[in-house]
């Protein structure tokens, strides 16, 4: 069903309500390793957004009758605090849209996790949306890679996001908020920067074939720009201590 | 909690002398950063940690119908969520006895002190603010509800009332919320006999018990919860609140 | 070259079978967060799982019928037989064990059981357990001569540490791990040990 809105939310110049270009990011600020007692974890501020991901495992599969004797089995969940829309309280706990949401994000991983490593044992994912801003969902991919490695968890890739959509006309990235409320198409998509394969793939709204060949473009070169981000969160944990290191050459 | 007997022996022999195993003194707080305003979607937010603990709070206005036994009057809940990101211990499902303890002893400082006007919440007949508070866990090193209450005092402090117009609120714009009280606490563990103030995990679970007292200015005691299976003298309960008043400037000076 | 490398990120262009690493269309990749130089692949953070042989640190976590089930601070539990035990265990003591037998799902079985009680536990990174035990026991032996403690280190990444300057054995070993991936970790360190081993000396 296509969202119509009489909220001008591209000028005819290709500039965005908050003065971006059709291709340009919000602010992403990510921090590796940020809680002490998960296996690893980050934080992702991506414009108002702010998602913390934390990952406990390999460990013992709870409940029993999720142990796969080849495999690690992968949990995720996603959540949104009461406190994280603009509106109204909201109840704490999981609805049917965090239970989807949680579902597509496990798939990401389910892709990229080097399970046959770890048998009988569970990942847990666990994502808090702490404030919320359009396009959760892709910050908590890019913040639940980031943690993965950040516990050391093997994988193929870090995954990294963006949503792309449609708006007053235009292809956008990185939607917010309002562009995703007021527009006409919203397209989560989570790819594996290493093949350019996709691993997550949401869609509403109506668009044609042409549309959608290049949205998928559009993502991919957005998405390189917030793997850039990932991989910058990571090595930094390392570099300081490799430039303390330096200075301490007593 | 997984501990070992190592450890709970060396924090036993610790106490027993005073001591403790990051050198603390026994009624030392770990460093604590407060940061304010942390979550602008929510008319009142903070993020305190102590030492590792990590502790956001947020706060929401709804409009609610009032309950019928105070029908002039908003409300005030307080929630605890201590999230699965928190400790490996912590699973989903429903409210655990931990969270709900967290949330009704937070509860309890604030509404006893009456930090909040609520009878300066009704709008119109049959329509009030309902003012919630959500605690939330990120972090758990040790001494939860200090680190709640406090970031609870540090969102309430900030907090914006929304403006009630035509039926809804303006969330944008509003009014600074008038606090009567600030409400802090400091919560003691039974170690060996000997009472510890900030405790980290290691030393909560060589714990024998937990007393909390909840403070305001002024010196006046708001709350207290005893919590475990170790019990306490008239003087150690004396002793305790004699540090919470202590302290209780320390912690606000920190919001 | 030393670099260090993300998780997806290549390592090589020629395919190459190693720890950390997995070979896609010829070329190889890291799998988490590494240590790359020249020769290998150094994984910077994983968590252990049992290996047959290994000398490890287990905390007795519950009675079962033929014995006990031992935490490894891994996600595979280790069992530990009635009949190797010459005492009884408690859930929380800390007991040394060797890992008798692994199968293919990690399972391990442990004998040689000892007691450890008293001194302190110290966790670190299994993975920077062969840096804290050094070329031939190298690093060890210069923690342990420096702080007179004795100091067992588990392949779990615990370490028990017992007599001495504990305090500085625990120091010290908190800072090799800090410090694993750095070059001349070694000459800092015996530096580091002589400086503080004669400050405490003074102090005493």
């Amino acid at each position: 069903m296509a969202k119509k809105s009489d909220i001008q939310l591209v000028k005819s110049d290709g500039t965005r309500l908050d003065g971006r270009s059709p291709t340009d990011l919000r602010p992403l600020k990510i921090t590796a390793g940020v809680l002490k007692q998960a296996n690893g974890s980050a934080l992702v501020e991506w414009g108002r957004n702010k998602v913390l991901a934390a990952v406990y495992g390999p460990r013992e599969c709870f409940p029993k009758m999720l142990t796969n004797p080849y495999r690690a089995a992968i949990n995720a969940r996603y959540l949104m605090a009461p406190f994280s829309g603009n509106e109204e309280h909201s109840r704490s706990g999981p609805n049917r849209r965090s239970q989807e949401i949680s579902k597509v994000i496990q798939h990401v991983f389910e892709n990229l996790v080097l399970t046959e490593q770890f048998p009988k044992t569970m990942i847990d994912i666990c994502i808090e949306v702490l404030q919320s801003d359009g396009g959760t969902r892709i910050a908590a991919v890019t913040a639940a890679s980031v943690a993965l490695a950040d516990a050391g968890i093997p994988m193929r890739d870090l995954a990294c996001g963006v949503g792309v959509g449609k708006a007053s006309g235009q292809l956008l990235a990185d939607l917010d908020k309002g562009e995703d409320n007021f527009g006409e198409s919203d397209i989560p998509t989570v790819i594996s920067p290493r093949t350019g394969e996709l691993l997550l793939y949401q869609m509403d709204g109506m668009l044609t074939r042409e549309e959608i060949s290049r949205g998928f473009d559009l993502a991919t070169e957005a998405c390189m720009k917030v793997h850039a981000k990932q991989v910058e969160a990571l090595k930094k944990k390392y570099d300081t201590v490799l430039e303390e290191a330096g200075s301490n050459g007593e | 909690m997984i501990t070992d007997e190592i450890k709970e022996t060396m924090i036993r022999d610790l106490a027993k002398q005073g001591k403790r195993e990051d050198g603390r003194g026994l009624t030392d707080y770990r460093e604590i950063r407060v940061h304010k305003n942390y979550l602008p979607n929510a008319e009142g937010s903070a993020m305190v940690e102590i030492g590792n603990t990590k502790v956001a709070a947020g706060v929401k206005f709804d409009v609610v119908k009032p309950y019928s036994d105070r029908p002039d009057e908003g409300t005030l809940t307080v929630n605890a969520e201590l999230c699965c990101l928190a400790h490996q211990e912590f699973k989903p499902g429903p409210p655990s006895v931990d969270s709900i303890e967290l949330a009704r002893v937070v509860d309890r400082g604030i509404r006893s002190a009456e930090c909040v006007n609520v009878k300066e919440f009704l709008l119109e007949p049959e329509k009030a603010l309902g003012l919630y508070i959500d605690l939330y866990v990120l972090d758990h090193c040790g001494n939860l509800i200090d680190a709640a209450a406090l970031a609870a005092l540090a969102a309430l402090k900030g907090a914006r009332v929304p403006r009630y117009e035509d039926g809804k609120l303006i969330r944008d714009e509003g009014t600074q919320l008038k606090l009567a009280h600030e409400v802090t606490t400091c919560s003691f563990e039974k170690i060996a006999g000997n009472l510890v103030l900030d405790a980290v995990n290691a030393e909560e679970v060589a714990s024998m018990g937990r007393l909390t007292w909840a403070v305001c200015e002024g010196d006046f005691a708001c709350a207290a919860q005893k919590s475990g299976r170790a019990s306490f003298s008239k003087d150690e309960l004396l002793n305790m609140l004699d540090v919470a008043f202590e302290k209780g400037a320390f912690l606000r000076s920190k919001v | 070259m030393k670099k260090i490398v993300v998780p997806g990120e290549q390592v090589s262009d020629r395919p190459v079978q190693c720890d950390g690493c997995f070979v896609d269309a010829g070329k190889t990749f890291a799998t988490t967060m590494s240590l790359a130089t020249d020769e290998r692949v150094i994984p910077l953070k994983g968590r252990y799982v049992p290996v047959l042989g290994d000398f490890v640190v287990g905390i007795v976590k519950e009675s079962i019928v033929i014995g006990y089930l031992l935490d490894l601070n891994s996600p595979y539990l280790a069992k530990l037989g009635d009949r190797d035990c010459r005492e009884e265990y408690r859930h929380g003591d800390v007991v040394s064990v060797k890992l008798a037998s692994v199968n293919e799902v990690h399972d391990a079985m442990a004998m040689e059981p000892r007691k450890l009680e008293g001194g302190t536990l110290v966790a670190i990174e299994p993975v920077k357990v062969p840096r804290v035990i050094g070329r031939n026991g190298s690093m060890l032996a210069l923690v342990q001569d420096h702080t007179g403690a004795q100091v067992s280190v588990g392949k779990n990444g615990r370490v028990y540490v017992k007599g001495g300057n504990v305090a500085l054995a625990v120091q010290a070993i908190n800072k090799i791990c800090a410090e694993a991936h750095t070059s001349g970790l070694t000459e800092r360190m015996t530096d580091f040990l002589k400086r503080e081993a004669a400050r405490s000396e003074q102090v005493n």
